[in-house]
């Protein structure tokens, strides 16, 4: 029921899809979700293009109600009355006839006027399916919504942002999305054209370059003047969006362009192939197979390397060849922290070769800066380790914001996609190994095993300090959490740096999936929303997604826990409530220290969360979600959290407030 | 009470002692006010466990000496010096933390039986 325009093969034209056959089947040539992890791995590819089928299938067609809308005048109006009350084509139906096309699952949004044409389209046209309208309380949580759901799925979601007003409460979300190199496609509402704008708050609402306030961190914008060209730069921008390095893209939505009666225009459905991600080249990479090879002690070091679980396999190949310590600084879930070979970053000192996968910040990992009056730099590694640094960071960092990090000359620098290159790496390795070399790989295991066992022994060691404290330690909080979770098929959809990393420590994560990495830009209010992403995209699954949430980044998106209940997103949720803004209670402790005036008491002033307290479980509560606590006994924890699975498990959202110690 | 004059050296010694455990209730509790107000436990935590921010201090291990040499000259944590911390305070400091009780057996932690 499609058609190629013979004038450009790269097209599909909607008129052509006559024979009284909805515009709808246009979305049989659905592929866009088969291209989200392209070259990335095969075993994720055939997920998506079997996600991407079934979403087609479970369209349906439209209502003969709906049908007759479209094609009659209505009785008791002249054909130029109706002209000037009613729409039969809405541009915005082609909008969302485009959005299914490129195969989102949900667009998240704050309602708002500049976009009332495509979210009347997505809820009556596209029957609010495939995109569905996912409803947040401000943009930051739907935007971050968008990272958390990118990082389980790999699959990117759509942003409706308000204009002016929404893309700059979005801004914080789309920034951390930027340094951590998730994907998510922005649809910024608009109204160009001055005599189309209401007087009023919708001269307000437009700009003249509206994606301004965001572009020093998206990878790519484009402010189109037609539905062609809408069309056209949305494929192009869910190209740019998915090929690494990935980042988020913005596309400017005009008004006008969304109300517009279609009429006769012939429409193009633009085509999609996937782009194949950036591969090392290939004399450098067999230059970097000989290092790893001769080197004595190679480490390797990666970071926001891994796109699936494909990407940790064949880390593990590259590893096991060479029997080489793997140290994750889990950007993503990159390696199994169960493996022998996954060792502590104390092992970078020991290194004479260092091979950094995708890491945000080389200079970083080889080198320190002591936070003093004078800020003096120590090597980290050994003076005469070789680095060889295969990544895109070089393909990415823009000017102004300096998240790019110090600059750092590896010895050897190869620019590619880290999970891309990684089979040609480990195939040189295999190739370039002599004999006696990979009779040496025993023993490096043993060496490797006995390090790996000793320091899990350290480490459940260390969680049993304060184990009965009163506000309750952090690690009891996870190993409870891990005692009522671990016969489950569980993801932690949050990051536990601020928990001195006791999930990393005491549980097993050997699934991409369970891990979905930080947020990037450091910017709070990541948390709660990226969570919420994420437990969207495991809901299907049936998977159990646990959020570990910090009291002040809660604060900054309480309302994400409404979209939660609202949209019956299950995710179980436990406080590490320290009541304060931890981190810069030891910076203003640091700069009393240093000027010697003493932080006796003063380093609540600014930075505490209490006088009053905090009743976070009240919060919730009052937005309709299960909730129980606050808890600040370590016996009520256990109990406490097996009640909240319980209420997970209907399907529905639960809270447990748990007062903790700072880390 | 009338204590039997044979028993004064028992009695003198059960005070002794007693005056002894307060004592050390008193500078430990004294320590504990100062750990708490200079903000001791945002990195290492109320009961010395350690964290991401900042070491274990249980069991203390380190002599006085060794102790505040970390405390005034030290490359991860801020440096106190006398004019912040006196020696005193640190000393009290130094005693709490000496005093914290050791935390149960890992084998009377089934939590953390975690395979």
């Amino acid at each position: 029921m499609k058609s190629e325009d013979k004038s450009n093969p790269d097209t599909v034209k909607k008129e052509d899809a006559g024979d009284g056959v909805s515009r709808r089947d246009f979305l049989s040539s659905a592929t866009a979700a088969g291209l989200a992890a392209a070259s990335l791995g095969t075993s994720e590819k055939a997920l998506t293009q079997e996600v991407a089928q079934t979403r087609v299938a479970a369209l349906a067609p439209p209502s003969a109600m709906q049908q007759s809308m479209e094609d009659d005048t209505p009785a008791g109006y002249s054909s130029e009355e109706a002209q000037e009350y009613f729409v039969k084509n809405p541009g915005s139906d082609f909008m969302v006839d485009i959005l299914k096309h490129l195969g989102f699952d949900y667009i998240t949004t704050n309602p708002g006027s500049s976009f009332r044409g495509i979210h009347e389209s997505i809820v009556n046209y596209g029957g609010n399916q495939a995109p569905e309208l996912i409803e947040a309380n401000h943009e930051e949580i739907a935007t971050a919504m968008g990272h958390g759901y990118y990082k389980v799925t790999g699959r990117p979601l759509a942003m409706l942002a308000h204009g002016t007003v929404g893309l700059q409460h979005a801004a914080m979300a789309v920034y951390n999305a930027w340094c951590d190199r998730a994907p998510m496609v922005i649809l910024a509402g608009n109204h160009l054209d001055v005599q189309d704008r209401r007087p009023g708050v919708e001269w307000s609402h437009s700009a003249q370059d509206c994606i301004r306030v965001v572009r020093d961190y998206i990878k790519w914008d484009d402010n189109p003047v037609s539905l062609g060209h809408f069309a056209e730069s949305m494929a192009r921008a869910y190209k740019i969006a998915m090929t690494p390095p990935m980042g988020p893209v913005a596309i400017s939505l005009d008004g006008h362009l969304q109300e517009m009666e279609v009429g006769d225009q012939q429409l193009m459905m633009p085509a999609m192939t996937p782009t194949q991600p950036p591969s090392g080249d290939w004399a450098a990479v067999r230059e970097a197979a000989d290092w790893l090879v001769e080197a004595e002690n190679p480490v390797i070091v990666v970071d926001l390397m891994s796109h699936n679980q494909e990407g940790m396999e064949r880390l593990i190949a590259l590893a096991e060849a060479l029997q080489a310590p793997v140290v994750n600084q889990y950007g993503r879930t990159n390696f199994p922290n169960n493996h022998h070979l996954s060792q502590g970053a104390n092992v970078i000192a020991q290194a004479d070769l260092i091979l950094g996968l995708e890491l945000y910040d080389t200079w970083g990992t080889v080198n320190s800066l002591r936070d003093r009056v004078h800020k003096d730099e120590l090597r980290r590694a050994r003076p005469d380790a070789r680095v060889i640094d295969i990544g895109t960071k070089e393909l990415f960092w823009r000017s102004n914001y300096q998240s790019f990090q110090r600059y750092y000359a590896a010895d050897l620098s190869i620019s590619g996609d880290a999970q891309t290159t990684l089979p040609i790496l480990t195939e040189a390795v295999q190739s370039a190994m002599s004999r006696s070399r990979r009779s040496s790989n025993g023993e490096r295991e043993e060496r490797w095993r006995a390090a790996h066992l000793r320091a899990r022994e350290q480490a459940v060691d260390a969680a049993r300090y304060a184990w009965n404290a009163s506000p309750v330690s952090t690690a009891r909080l996870y190993a409870e959490l891990w005692n009522v979770v671990k016969d489950r098929d569980w993801a932690l959809v949050s990051d536990d740096n601020q928990q001195s990393r006791w999930a990393r420590r005491l549980w097993p994560i050997d699934k991409h999936y369970q891990w979905i990495g930080r947020s990037g830009g450091a910017g709070l209010g990541y948390g709660a929303p990226s969570a919420l992403g994420a437990a969207l995209a495991h809901r299907p699954e049936g998977r159990l997604a646990i959020n570990v949430q910090r009291d002040g980044d809660m604060m900054y998106v309480p309302g994400t826990f409404w979209t939660a209940a609202h949209h019956g997103i299950p995710m179980l949720t436990v406080t590490h409530d320290n009541q304060g803004y931890h981190q810069e209670f030891m910076h203003l402790q640091r700069m009393s220290a240093r000027r010697q005036r003493g932080i006796d008491g003063s380093s609540w002033v600014g930075n505490e969360l209490t006088n009053p307290d905090i009743d976070l479980a009240k919060i919730v509560e009052g937005m309709g979600v299960w909730s129980e606590g606050p808890y600040t006994d370590p016996k009520d924890l256990g109990p406490a959290i097996a009640r909240a699975l319980d209420v997970v498990d209907s399907g529905e959202p639960a809270f447990v407030h748990v007062r903790t110690q700072p880390r | 009470m009338i204590i039997p004059r044979a028993l004064y050296p028992f009695a003198l010694a059960a005070l002794s002692l007693w005056f002894d455990a307060s004592l050390a209730q008193d500078t430990t509790e004294e320590g504990r006010a100062l750990f708490e107000s200079h903000q001791c436990w945002q990195c290492h935590g109320y009961e010395g466990q350690g964290g991401g921010a900042g070491v274990r201090l249980t069991p203390m291990l380190y002599p006085f000496e060794a102790f505040v040499q970390l405390v005034r000259h030290t490359n991860l944590m801020p440096a106190y010096s006398p004019n912040v911390l006196s020696d005193e305070n640190l000393r009290l400091i130094w005693e709490f933390v000496r005093a914290i009780p050791e935390p149960p057996a890992l084998e009377d932690i089934p939590e953390l039986n975690l395979e």
